[in-house]
């Protein structure tokens, strides 16, 4: 084991401050019985939580960021497998292209795609539907579900694949049985960086959504410009809590390293 | 008829020739060795035999019945990877009773034949673990076991041993041995291990530069080798007095080359000596028989008896000499 000095302890403390502090002053003014955003506040009142209950909007649109994080987040690892495989083992015209494309939305700033899609969505029929929003998301998460498949895809021994053909194991069956069950892993993994980064998405979100349509962070952006009530503080607070209570979860279940670096669960020398 | 008849068979990637017409025909239950040195051809040879590559040009026959025509899941075919390839997220007993399930057996029989299988290597008792939970040496048995659970017409094993440590090896060597024997199987071993081919084979195919410099039984490939690089291939080689010789093969006489002994190294149940002698450094071996041997310092005089002399260029496969 080797040892921290006071230095790096001091260092890493004011890190640790650095990334959990603004989270910890949310929670706190959320807490604030004024009126405005108060803080420090000495007084205690969950009047703001409360207030959530008068905003039904809120909760619509936390519910459906929630279903349009899973549902972009699953087919764009769905899209992902086949793009993964292809790319993982085989030498074809146009691969470099293909996989600069997938990845290209990484590179694109989000208010460009979102001018992009507003006017192409207004087009083609789909402006300010649910449908016209898991579009968009499927392509701004597609990178992150294409990167964690492929990492796992890469890294599978083709010789598994072939003893299981020797074996007498048809294409069909050798995908069924070995080879989605090894990838499964940067499945999961991929689809959890996807809906975080979808569920977190407000730049591109809020020129695609329209009233009955907004995403949770779309909400409450809209909310901020007219207000200054905490009311977002006490929202917040409830969507940390549940991504804690989900974490906790997650890596009770699975283990959270596992989950968001896409190691297999039979790894060899990672054993739990 | 052989079983197996490899006529002249050939790789190409590119412009590289990995394997240049080889001819082999293998008999029914023989267990035949593919040596030679990493990029000799012989993981191709194997790799079209199981049907993963596809041959430029040349045949393979099993049973007179044209092999490439047959599709690799179809072949009937069992291989043990280098790898072991187990299949991590099945248990023993599951990787092992994969090639049955997709036999269609049913499951009584299958199961039957699955413990029957893991008895036959040892892993009776291991059957629910998973690969991961197993030794290098165990994960070994569980993919011979694999292989020969559904009865393959020919066993093709790639370089099954040289991910374990020595002392292992050379058990897995008597034991690899052994169920080879009591199945029977037709066997194919490729590795670069001369050792354990010699220890293996009914017949050694050296091979060099893709192509096969000589096939033959071990005793008579390492007494009579055909080419200097099977020589030097097969064990020690010295050059002295225009001939070859094999350290084991010289002795310290009273008259003979002289020489002075420049090392000496103490292995156990033998001495190796490096000697220096007007013919260069000369490498001795001599058995520990438990008598003094001349110390390093001391002088010496050589004799010996050579290798027969080598025909000049490589064999054609039709010289080779056939195993018994």
């Amino acid at each position: 084991m080797s040892r921290n000095g006071p230095v790096a302890l001091v260092y890493h403390a004011l890190f640790v401050t650095f990334m959990l502090a603004p989270i910890g002053v949310v929670c706190w003014v959320a807490f604030t019985p004024e009126g405005f955003l108060s803080f420090p506040t000495d007084r205690w009142s969950l009047r703001w939580f409360a207030a959530i209950a008068r905003y039904p909007e809120f909760v619509s649109a936390f519910w459906r960021s929630l279903w349009l994080g899973a549902l972009s987040s699953a087919i764009a690892v769905a899209v992902s497998v086949p793009a993964a495989l292809a790319i993982a083992r085989h030498r074809f015209p146009g691969r470099e292209a293909f996989t600069a494309l997938f990845m290209s939305p990484l590179m694109i700033p989000h208010i460009v795609l979102g001018i992009a899609f507003l006017r192409f969505f207004t087009q083609i029929g789909l402006g300010g539907t649910f449908t016209g929003l898991v579009l968009s998301h499927i392509v701004i998460v597609l990178p992150f579900a294409l990167r964690l498949t492929l990492a796992s895809a890469v890294g599978l021994d083709r010789a598994i694949e072939h003893a299981a053909v020797s074996l007498g194991a048809s294409e069909w069956t050798v995908l069924k049985r070995i080879t989605l069950p090894l990838v499964v892993p940067g499945l999961a993994s991929g689809w959890a960086l996807a809906f975080i980064n979808s569920f977190d998405e407000v730049t591109m979100t809020v020129f695609i959504a329209a009233p009955g349509t907004e995403t949770l962070p779309v909400r409450m952006f809209l909310y901020i410009q007219d207000n200054i009530d905490p009311l977002v503080t006490s929202v917040s607070a409830c969507v940390i809590a549940v991504t804690v209570v989900a974490l906790i979860a997650m890596d009770r279940a699975y283990g959270l390293e596992r989950l968001l670096v896409g190691r297999g669960n039979h790894g060899g020398t990672h054993g739990r | 008829m052989a079983f197996l008849a490899l006529d002249t068979l050939t790789k190409h990637f590119g412009s590289h020739v990995a394997v240049d017409r080889l001819t082999l025909k293998v008999e029914k239950g023989e267990f035949v060795s593919l040596l030679g040195p990493s990029g000799c051809g012989k993981t191709t040879t194997l790799q079209m035999i199981a049907g993963f590559v596809e041959p430029t040009s040349g045949g393979i026959r099993l049973e007179g019945r044209d092999l490439l025509a047959v599709k690799p899941a179809k072949r009937g075919l069992g291989i043990v990877f280098q790898s072991y390839a187990l299949f991590p997220h099945m248990t023993v007993a599951e990787n092992v009773s994969f090639g049955l399930e997709m036999q269609g057996v049913a499951a009584a029989e299958r199961a039957k034949r699955v413990g029957e299988t893991l008895d036959l290597v040892g892993l009776g008792a291991f059957a629910g673990r998973f690969p991961r939970q197993l030794s290098g040496g165990q994960q070994q048995r569980v993919a011979l076991a694999r292989a020969l659970v559904i009865r393959p017409q020919i066993l093709l094993l790639d370089e099954p041993l040289s991910n374990l440590d020595a002392k292992l090896r050379e058990e897995m060597q008597i034991e690899l041995r052994q169920i080879q024997r009591t199945v029977g199987t037709t066997t194919i071993l490729v590795t670069h291990d001369q050792g354990e081919a010699m220890a293996l084979s009914d017949r050694i195919v050296v091979m060099n530069h893709g192509r096969a410099e000589q096939i033959g039984p071990p005793h008579e490939t390492y007494e009579r080798p055909a080419t200097p690089f099977v020589a030097s291939f097969l064990g020690k080689t010295n050059l002295v007095s225009g001939a070859t010789v094999r350290p084991e093969r010289i002795s310290f006489a009273a008259a003979g080359l002289a020489g002075t002994v420049r090392t000496r190294i103490f292995q156990g149940n033998h001495w190796l000596y490096q000697v220096d002698t007007a013919d260069g450094l000369v490498t001795v071996i001599r058995q520990n028989t438990g008598e003094a041997m001349p110390g390093e310092g001391a002088a010496v005089r050589l004799a010996w008896r050579a290798l027969p002399p080598q025909s000049s260029g490589e064999v054609s496969a039709s010289s080779r000499t056939e195993g018994s």
